[in-house]
């Protein structure tokens, strides 16, 4: 097998060093700014896709069991996509979660409805009182999201 | 690895053409919200590869940001193809993937993708331009072969595993043994360190 090692230019290196520009500290405030006018949208769009799950694969969905893993991991991702806005509330941690879980899940071609259903009332409580919980009991609710999944 | 960003680092990201690739609407206006609080004027916006394929044959990008998990074709196909069949200009752009979760079969594609680096969704703009920024003080070189193109994929040189003979012409030959002295003292540090006159 012929293997080719080389340099090729990088454009982004010259011009991150031109004149001007801004200061790291000055970029990261200004795409904060930016972003935080996005909080209310993502939110709207973080609740719409838990609300989605939840009439999907939730513990009264009557047609969960015949669903395929790449629905609700692909619904899931949506949830970690915006999920930004509420990492204070360990959101962002719980979705993932979820899609560890799923993806076992796919792997082994079977459900665990019990870990799904823990994930998913974890999101609900985190999603609304996470951010007011003590951060040891919202450590050790994901701590134990986490120990689902290995499971 | 390359050293963290210092706030007082000064940066120039006006003149860079940045293509943003995602699926999803709400994680799109994040991540373009994000670029443009960087700096970045010039900045494309794709949601589907199929988009960001005809953005990619008609202009030049400096650096591409992409979403993996996406329906039909994903991410690392994107930047699979990128690195073979895209028009010369945009072959080797710097690639950031973002993935809000690699799944467990995806590791070694995540891997094999070609790209510089993989940046875990949710995205936050400390760690993106940290990356950003990484990647304009990019060093590693690119690998050609028929099975991967991309940047060098290790990024520490510590030679071939114990045992074989490598297969690069600057991979070090030999085992490194244990230390046959003991440790340097402080001292013998400090005077390596000190100013001393030499004769030429």
């Amino acid at each position: 097998m012929t293997v080719r090692k080389f340099r090729p230019p990088n454009r982004l290196a010259s011009m991150i060093k031109d004149r001007g520009g801004i200061l790291a500290k000055d970029a990261l405030a200004a795409a904060e700014a930016n972003v935080e006018t996005l909080r209310e949208s993502s939110l709207a769009a973080l609740d719409a896709a838990l609300e989605a799950i939840e009439a999907r694969f939730g513990p009264g969905a009557p047609d969960r069991a015949s669903e395929e893993f790449e629905t609700l991991y692909t619904m899931t991702l949506k949830v970690v996509d915006v999920s930004g806005f509420a990492a204070d509330a360990g959101v962002d941690e719980a979705a993932v979660s979820l899609c560890a879980l799923v993806d076992a899940c796919a792997e082994a071609q079977a459900w665990r409805w019990d870990a799904v259903d823990v994930h998913l009332s974890a999101l609900r409580l985190l999603r609304n009182v996470g951010a007011s919980l003590p951060a040891e009991h919202r450590r050790g609710m994901l701590d134990g999201l986490h120990k689902v999944v290995q499971r | 690895m390359p050293e963290p960003l210092n706030p007082s680092t000064r940066i120039n990201l006006e003149r860079a053409t940045v293509l943003v690739l995602d699926d999803n609407g709400a994680s799109l206006d994040i991540l373009s919200g994000v670029v443009s609080g960087f700096g970045v004027r010039t900045l494309h916006r794709a949601e589907s590869v199929r988009d960001a394929q005809a953005l990619v044959k008609i202009h030049t990008f400096d650096l591409i940001i992409s979403d993996v998990q996406m329906p039909e074709v994903d991410g690392y196909e994107f930047i699979q193809w990128l690195r073979r069949e895209a028009p010369e200009q945009n072959r080797y752009v710097p690639v950031i993937l973002v993935t809000g979760h690699t799944r467990i079969s995806q590791v070694f594609k995540n891997r094999d993708a070609g790209s510089n680096f993989t940046v875990a969704k949710p995205i936050t703009p400390k760690i993106l331009l940290e990356r950003i920024f990484w990647v304009a003080r990019e060093e590693r070189a690119f690998i050609e072969c028929d099975t991967y193109i991309g940047p060098d994929r290790r990024f520490k040189h510590e030679g071939p595993p114990p045992g074989t003979d490598g297969r690069r012409k600057d991979d070090l030959q030999g085992e490194v043994g244990d230390a046959q002295e003991p440790n340097m003292s402080q001292e013998e540090i400090n005077n390596l360190m000190k100013v001393a006159k030499v004769q030429i």
